[in-house]
């Protein structure tokens, strides 16, 4: 993994003529925006951020896509335990 | 009580991304429509299908006349209106056009946790299992909601 990690760092250089260390500090932006994301949204379901609050960290969108993935799997596991 | 079910491509391939085929072995009866099998093997039919029992089946996919979903999931779902069983999917848009269709749909989390239902996995396996569902295949679920999935099953 870590040989594939650097070919790609390598591509992406060349391809966008970019420095190695700027792909990396461009890939650590996009995962920690990921990463919070997360966060919010799991504050969000454990009722430690309201829903405004939430929509106001990463948007309406992520907040109602992941409302109807918690409704999904809510009902695929209650159905799962109980079939 | 007996437990029928179709799939659709989507949970066979994200199943078999974490080699957990086996847990279909939970259904007492597994039909794939021959577009949908068609759909996998092109990938490469994964390792695991002889894991479990499944029956080959060919389907009207004219039944279903959503134009959002692919041909594989228009079969599905005509098998499972047609032999009132299981969908299983993880398409959001199959999904949809299921419920409004009166067909009970599940997907991949779905059969996990009924593996742990049905005693094929214990808690932490189905737990490993869901998290590996989010983070190493290509179905897309918010981490926080599988970890919602998960503390559900200590709740029942």
């Amino acid at each position: 993994m870590a040989a594939g990690l650097s070919d790609r760092v390598r591509e992406i250089a060349e391809a966008r003529g970019l420095p190695e260390s700027e792909v990396f500090e461009r890939a650590l932006e996009r995962g920690l925006e990921d990463l919070w994301e997360d966060l919010a949204l799991a504050q969000y379901f454990d009722g430690e951020l309201n829903r405004e609050e939430t929509i106001e960290r990463v948007g309406r969108t992520r907040v109602e896509r992941a409302e109807r993935e918690r409704e999904v799997v809510e009902e695929d596991v209650d159905w799962g335990l109980n079939a | 009580m007996t437990l029928a079910a179709v799939s659709d491509a989507g949970p066979l391939i994200h199943l078999a991304e974490i080699d957990s085929l086996d847990l279909l072995s939970a259904f007492d009866r597994l039909l794939i429509p021959e577009t949908v099998y068609e759909e996998v093997e092109t990938g490469g039919v994964p390792e695991g299908v002889s894991e479990f029992s499944y029956e080959l089946v060919e389907a009207d996919e004219t039944r279903v006349t959503s134009e959002e979903l692919d041909a594989g999931e228009r079969a599905a779902l005509a098998v499972a209106q047609e032999c009132e069983v299981v969908l299983l999917t993880d398409d959001f848009a199959a999904r949809e056009a299921a419920s409004d269709a009166g067909v009970e749909v599940h997907g991949s989390i779905g059969v996990v946790a009924l593996g742990y239902g049905r005693g094929l996995l214990d808690r932490s396996q189905a737990a490993s299992l869901m998290r590996r569902l989010q983070r190493e295949t290509s179905l897309f679920v918010t981490e926080a909601v599988v970890e919602r999935g998960i503390r559900m099953l200590d709740e029942q």
